[in-house]
Formats: structure tokens, C-alpha cells, sequence
């Protein structure tokens, strides 16, 4: 006998092989128009090979129902009275359609007239085949007969392992189910407290802030209206509702690439049907777009405050900068970043400048290409460019030239490395563009970068030009200083240090040394500059061949980057660590201490405020 | 049943029936297959929703039948198709599942054991080793599975075990048999 097994993807109705995976095939359709052509034998049923019994438009729909049983929990009755329950795996179509179960047992045994009571006579579920002949009815709940083809149907298969849009099917709101009042099973647990609201009625008499109001006083000023729209019922009111609805499967229906959605709303993924269940609902996406990259910023920022660790403080190459600029791009930016900061040691300090500064900044190139290029061509000019990129850090913070050093910044994209400080100045500023101007990569081409220049130093704020690179942190500061960034991501302590305006404490005192204190036992005169204290929160040593000392002040305790001479700075490093030595990097402390070049103590300190370094000073 | 009544028995219409086995159905017909004599129907009332119940009657148990009313085709024949990826799917997830729960059922013991097990397994993580209840993997509760069966594990374990066995079992009384 042939059996109709659907499992085996046979050449299925009219003999029609072909079948993906997730086609749809209609063979209904197919098997009626066949049937209207030609009474042809060979047509027929479902398993396509056999040939010679005529079917007809009754068969073809039985067939029909049939198959969408397959998979189904069924319950066969036979002749003897018993009742076998079991899922449905095949049928017999060509023949007198006896029922293939699987996993299926006797549920009644017709055969013994009273039910024992106990279970001796259960056995494992099995498949079962119910003859022909036995067949008396077989019964089917909750089928699907999939007249309409719905999409998300495909969706839903697993009952053990359910996500969350199968469980919420948002896009099956229109389907109502059968809704039956909750009674407390048999095996419930019971509580016998919650007994007595089951009996009462709900009275909708009562008021609850009627009685507060009579009992205490209380006054309630809750208005609904505050927290949702007011809903205007009126003539209009279906009209609107019918347009709401419109407009909400219009979106629902709209083709998406993100993947979420996509399976949210029932689509399959158009492009690979490979992806396992990590890709699919786990894995990181890295898309370059911009779209909507922000949550990876807080990770992206710390992840740069770690990888700064190690690097020196060194002027951090423009394509470090822009590379974590770019960290709205994803992990890519901030991969190459990472790589950025590898390879380049000499010039790692003004990589982590560069990295806090666009940390904070929250800015990034949409596009990855741009800022990989450019991290090329700045490494490749690495140490040479300190002084141009200190200096390029001093105007950084001219939010408002942004434009201009996006501008610039995209012109470098596809230079070479020849380019002078200006491609420096561009790679760094450029971080420091709003993000919120650019576009998906759409770089504002302005002219020259003397605007930007211009601008730069209008923007400083109390930081003093001399301030050099070291201060990553003063770069971003200004930056910070000059930007509201709303979208800046807190999280990141560069984001922290460098907001002097917006995350800072205004009510903070203002920290004084207090060179009587205990604990700090200078090895040398107790000189103010000596915010070593710094070094308390950063790891001293990874210093490099970076001469500049910059104690980048990251809240979260990232390693600074502390670049000096050891000779200098070992020992006064183990004194630092008494609170005492925290030395508010604020106000004249910084004017004497930095100095721009190879003085090793340079600590910048510059606007760091107490509550910045939360191991140091203060006692939370 | 009889060749006759054609018209009776075309699709759509919606009869109540009643088999010699006693049940009694009322619903509308989805198709009706001669040579075969299967009569499949479409169960309660035409929800708009895509779920019926369906029942595939052989005719020859029909008693007797009441035509009622014609009504349109339940099932519009240029929309139907068949998900073949989606039905092995949904086969191998049913099996799937029927075999999780075929491992709850304990073979060759009574329903009372069935009841305790049950019980149990709401709280405690437990499976069966031919008839004996294995909590957790080490408090074993063999027949009749009284407290004083409850064998093995940490003190701590073991006492658990027979304070949820002891309730359980009272609860079970309380609620009286089957």
C-alpha cells in the first residue's frame, strides 16, 4: 500500500517535485484544476506515484484535511468502543485511509467494560496503526486548516522552547480565543486567604480615594490625563480607530531588515536561513549603518577605557579616534580601536585621548569605512603628530566646528597618508562632530579646517591651551563643555570626566589639599601638581614610551594612562595612594603642572571632580 | 449510510447527527468522500478564527442524521495550502513534547503512585526508575511509598522528601479517591 507519509517531502500533489523547505504549496488548487483538465490516472493522490485511482474534488478536500492533521493530537475511535489517543502521523490515502498515530495509546479500552482504577495496564506510548475497518471516527481539536496563509504560523512550533513573540503572537491580535473563568484546579495549591475574593462580587461602589480622602484626608490629585492622551470619543472616534488600525499593519507589515522584527512580524528572513539560534537571538549584530547603534555605546566606552589601560597616554592616532568615535558603528569601530591601540604603542596616548575624548563625545562617523581609513593613515603617522594633535585636542572643543572636521575628516577618508596636521587635526576633531549632524556617513564637506581652528579656541573653556594632549580628558572636557550632547552615553567615564557642565556635581566642594594630612608622606616637597593621585586610580605601569604623564581621569577607574618616567614617578606613585593626595585637579594646580612636553610629572588633571574618582576622596 | 441524499451531504451544509455509539454531533460539512465513506466535519460554531475542531466520521456509523441548513463552503478551495516544512516541524514538536510527558507516566505502577509522583514533581525535580520515585537524584521512594519508604540523599534531602511525601499524601486523602 502506499502510504501518504508527508514526512518524506515526496513529489507531492500532480506529481509536482519540487519542494522547498518553506514553500507553501498549494495543493488544493493544483489538484482541482488538474482534475478539470483531464481525468488523467496518473494525477492523484498525494504521494504523487501511484497511479490509477481516479480522484475527486471530495478526496483531494479529505486528503486535504487529512494532511493538515499530520503532527496534530488526535483521537481515534474504533469499533470496540476504545478511544486511542496519539498524534497523527500518516494515512493510507490511496487506499481506505487507515490512521498511522505515534506515540499513542489506548486511552478507554472499549473492550473491558469498567475502568480500572489503577494504572497496571498502561503502557509506553507507541505507534499505533488503526486498520480500516476499525475506523470509526477520529477527532481533532484546534485544527488548523490554514485557509489563509499566515506567516507567523510557520513561526510557531516548539511548545518546550517558546520566545517571546510566539508566546505574544503580536501580529495574531485579531484571533480571539475562548476565554473560560479560572476555577482553582484540583491540584492547586490552596490559599485559603485568597478564598473569600472568589466569592464576593466586585463592588463597584466603593472608591478608594473617597474613603482615603474620609479617613485620613488624603487628597488625591491624580489626573489621568497627565500621563496619556485623551482619547475624544465621538463621531469621528471608528473613523480614527480604522485609520489607527490601517496605519498599524501597515507598519506591522512592513518589510524589515532587522531580524527581530522581521520574526515579530512573521516575515522569514530573507537572507539566510542558516542562522542558528545564536545569530538569531544572542549574538551582537554589527551592522554598519547607524541606525540605532547607541546601546552599544556604554559597552563600546568601556570596552575603550579598558583597552586604554594599556596604552600610554599618548596622542592617540587620528584613526584611534575616529575609530572610537565611530563606536555608534558598533563593535567594528571599536575593534579597530582596540587594534588601533594594540599596534600603536608610542602613539597610544594620544590614542586615549583621542578615545576619551570621543568617548564622551558620543560621536562616531556612521561610517565604519571612514573611520577605518582614517585609523590607517593616522597610524601611520603616529608619534610625529603629538604636538599637532595636542593641539588639535586644545580646539576640540568646539562642538560647533564639528561639521568642519567631519567635512575634513571625510575628505582624509580616502587620502593618503602624506596629509598634513590638517588630516591630523580633522582625524581628531572629527570625533568630536555631533553625531547628531551626521548622517548615515554623510559628512558635511566644509571648506578648510581654519574655521575649525577658529572655533576651537573660542570654545575652550577654563582649560588653558598649554594644556596638552595629556589631558584626553581636558579635550573632552572642552568637548563636553561645548556639547550637550544628550545621547553622550554617562556611562563612560571619559563621558563623566568630560562633561565638567553637565554630569558634574555643582554643589561639589571644591577638594583642597591638605598637605598636613596624615597619611600622605611625599618623598619630596609636597607640591600640588603632584595629583598623582591619579596614579592611585590608574595602573602606573604601563607606561610606555610615551613621555607625557596624562592621568586620565576615568570615573570608572579604568587604567589611566599614565605615561612617565618611572624614575620620577615610582615613588611619589605609592604615596598617592592615601586619599590626602587626591589633589583636585582644579583650578591653578593645573596651570604650573602642565607642561607640554617631556616633563614627566605632567598630570592633568584639569577638571576632574571629586566625586569622579569614587575610590579616591570620597567616601561613599 | 446510503448513496442517496446527495444533496444532503454536500459540502457545506450543516447537519446533527447522531452515531451508534452514542455521540451526538452537530456541525457542517467540510467534505464528504464516497468510496472511502468518510464524512469529515467541522465541529461548533463558524468562529472566524482559523481553529475548528474536526471530526472524521465513517458514515456507516451514522444513525441518523437532521439536515438543518446549508451554509457556505468552510473552506474556501483556492486558498488552502499545505506548510509541509511546517507540519514536520510541528510533528516532531508534538512528539517532542508527548515524549517529555511520557516520561512522567511511571510504567507498572498504580494510579496512586501516579498521583504521588505528580504531586511530587510540582516542587521537586523527579523522575522515574522503573517503580520507584527518584527525587532529585539521590532520595529514592520506593512502593508503597510511605514515609518510611523514603530512602537515601543528605538527612536534609531525605527529610524534605518525607515532609512533601507526608502532605502530598494527606492532601490526596482529603481530596478522596479519583
Amino acid at each position: 500500500m502506499q502510504r501518504m507519509n508527508l514526512q518524506q517531502g515526496r513529489p507531492f500533489a500532480n506529481g509536482y517535485s519540487s519542494r522547498r523547505v518553506d514553500t507553501v504549496v498549494g495543493t488544493r488548487t493544483e489538484s482541482k484544476t488538474q482534475v478539470r483538465k483531464s481525468a488523467s490516472p496518473n494525477f492523484v493522490s498525494t504521494n504523487g506515484t501511484r497511479v490509477g485511482r481516479p480522484t475527486s474534488p471530495s478526496r483531494d478536500r479529505l486528503i486535504y484535511v487529512l494532511t493538515c492533521l499530520v503532527g496534530h493530537h488526535v483521537e481515534v475511535h474504533v469499533k470496540n468502543g476504545s478511544i486511542i489517543s496519539g498524534i497523527f502521523h500518516a494515512t493510507n490515502a490511496d487506499g481506505d485511509f487507515e490512521i498511522v498515530l505515534k506515540m499513542a495509546q489506548v486511552i478507554k479500552d472499549g473492550s473491558v467494560r469498567e475502568r480500572k482504577s489503577d494504572h497496571d495496564s498502561i503502557k509506553k506510548p507507541q505507534p499505533m496503526v488503526i486498520p480500516a475497518r476499525e475506523l470509526v471516527q477520529v477527532l481533532a481539536k484546534d485544527v488548523s486548516l490554514s485557509d489563509e496563509f499566515t506567516p507567523g504560523q510557520s513561526c510557531e512550533k516548539r511548545k518546550d522552547l517558546m520566545i517571546d513573540s510566539v508566546i505574544s503572537h503580536s501580529h495574531h491580535l485579531e484571533t480571539e480565543r475562548e476565554l473560560a473563568p479560572w476555577m482553582p484546579g484540583e491540584d492547586d495549591p490552596e490559599c485559603p486567604e485568597l478564598e473569600n475574593i472568589f466569592d464576593g462580587t466586585f463592588d463597584r461602589k466603593w472608591d478608594q480615594f473617597e474613603t482615603n480622602e474620609a479617613l485620613f484626608g488624603v487628597k488625591s490629585t491624580f489626573n489621568e490625563e497627565l500621563y496619556t492622551t485623551k482619547l475624544e470619543r465621538g463621531p469621528q472616534m471608528r473613523d480614527l480607530e480604522k485609520i489607527a488600525l490601517k496605519i498599524a499593519r501597515e507598519i506591522e507589515g512592513e518589510e524589515t531588515q532587522d531580524l527581530h522584527l522581521a520574526e515579530e512580524r512573521g516575515f522569514s528572513y530573507h537572507d539566510d536561513f542558516n542562522l542558528d539560534e545564536e545569530s538569531r537571538y544572542s549574538a551582537v549584530r554589527r551592522e554598519v549603518n547607524g541606525s540605532g547603534l547607541r546601546e552599544n555605546e556604554n559597552s563600546d566606552m568601556e570596552a575603550y577605557g579598558s583597552g586604554i589601560i594599556a596604552g600610554s597616554l599618548g596622542l592617540a592616532t587620528s584613526g584611534s579616534c575616529s575609530d572610537s568615535l565611530s563606536k555608534k558603528n558598533g563593535n567594528e569601530a571599536q575593534a579597530s580601536c582596540n587594534e588601533t591601540q594594540a599596534s600603536s604603542t608610542s602613539s597610544s596616548v594620544v590614542e586615549e585621548a583621542c578615545l576619551y575624548t570621543l568617548a564622551d563625545k558620543g560621536l562616531g562617523l556612521s561610517s565604519v569605512d571612514v573611520s577605518s581609513e582614517l585609523k590607517s593613515d593616522c597610524i601611520a603617522r603616529s608619534s610625529s603628530l603629538e604636538d599637532e594633535i595636542r593641539l588639535d585636542d586644545n580646539q576640540i572643543k568646539d562642538q560647533g566646528g564639528k561639521s568642519e572636521r567631519m567635512a575634513i575628516q571625510d575628505s582624509q577618508t580616502s587620502d593618503d597618508v602624506n596629509t598634513s596636521i590638517k588630516s591630523e587635526e580633522v582625524s581628531i576633531s572629527a570625533p568630536l562632530y555631533d553625531p547628531s549632524s551626521s548622517g548615515q556617513g554623510n559628512i558635511i564637506t566644509e571648506s578648510s579646517d581654519s574655521p575649525v581652528r577658529g572655533k576651537l579656541p573660542a570654545a575652550s573653556e577654563s582649560v588653558d591651551p598649554p594644556i596638552r594632549q595629556g589631558s584626553s580628558t581636558s579635550s573632552s572636557e572642552y568637548a563636553h563643555a561645548e556639547s550637550n550632547r544628550p545621547f553622550l552615553s554617562p556611562s563612560t567615564s571619559c563621558g563623566s570626566l568630560s562633561s565638567e557642565k553637565s554630569t558634574l556635581n555643582p554643589n561639589a566642594k571644591e577638594f583642597k589639599l591638605n598637605p598636613n594630612a596624615k597619611s600622605f608622606t611625599p618623598s619630596s616637597s609636597v607640591r600640588l601638581h603632584a595629583a598623582i593621585p591619579d596614579g592611585s586610580f590608574y595602573q602606573a605601569s604601563n607606561v610606555n614610551a610615551v613621555q607625557h604623564m596624562h592621568g586620565l581621569p576615568m570615573g570608572v577607574g579604568v587604567g589611566p594612562s599614565f605615561s612617565h618616567q618611572p624614575v620620577f614617578y615610582n615613588p611619589q606613585a605609592a604615596q598617592i595612594q592615601s586619599p590626602q593626595a587626591y589633589i583636585n585637579p582644579n583650578g591653578p594646580v593645573y596651570g604650573q603642572q602642565m607642561i607640554v612636553g617631556q616633563h614627566p610629572q605632567f598630570y592633568y588633571v584639569q577638571s576632574y571632580p571629586p566625586q569622579e574618582m569614587p575610590h579616591k576622596g570620597r567616601k561613599f | 449510510m446510503e448513496g442517496g441524499n446527495g444533496e444532503e451531504l454536500a459540502v457545506g451544509c450543516v447537519l446533527s447527527l447522531r452515531t451508534t455509539l452514542g455521540d451526538e454531533i452537530e456541525g457542517q460539512i467540510i467534505a464528504y468522500d464516497r468510496p472511502s465513506n468518510i464524512l469529515v466535519i467541522q465541529e461548533g460554531s463558524s468562529k472566524a478564527g482559523p481553529r475548528r475542531n474536526i471530526r472524521l466520521l465513517k458514515a456507516n456509523y451514522i444513525q441518523d442524521f437532521t439536515y438543518l441548513r446549508k451554509a457556505e463552503d468552510p473552506i474556501d478551495p483556492n486558498k488552502c495550502y499545505i506548510d509541509l516544512a511546517g507540519l514536520q516541524a510541528r510533528e516532531e514538536a508534538s512528539l517532542r513534547q508527548a515524549e517529555i510527558e511520557a516520561e512522567r507516566i511511571g510504567v507498572g505502577v498504580t494510579s496512586e503512585a501516579q498521583s504521588i509522583f505528580d504531586a511530587l514533581s510540582k516542587t521537586l525535580p523527579v523522575h522515574w526508575d522503573k517503580t520507584v520515585i527518584v527525587v532529585m537524584n539521590e532520595v529514592r521512594v520506593s512502593s508503597p511509598y510511605l514515609p518510611e519508604n523514603v530512602i537515601g540523599g543528605t538527612p536534609a534531602a531525605n527529610d524534605r522528601v518525607k515532609k512533601v511525601l507526608d502532605f502530598e499524601r494527606k492532601r490526596l486523602q482529603v481530596r478522596g479517591p479519583g
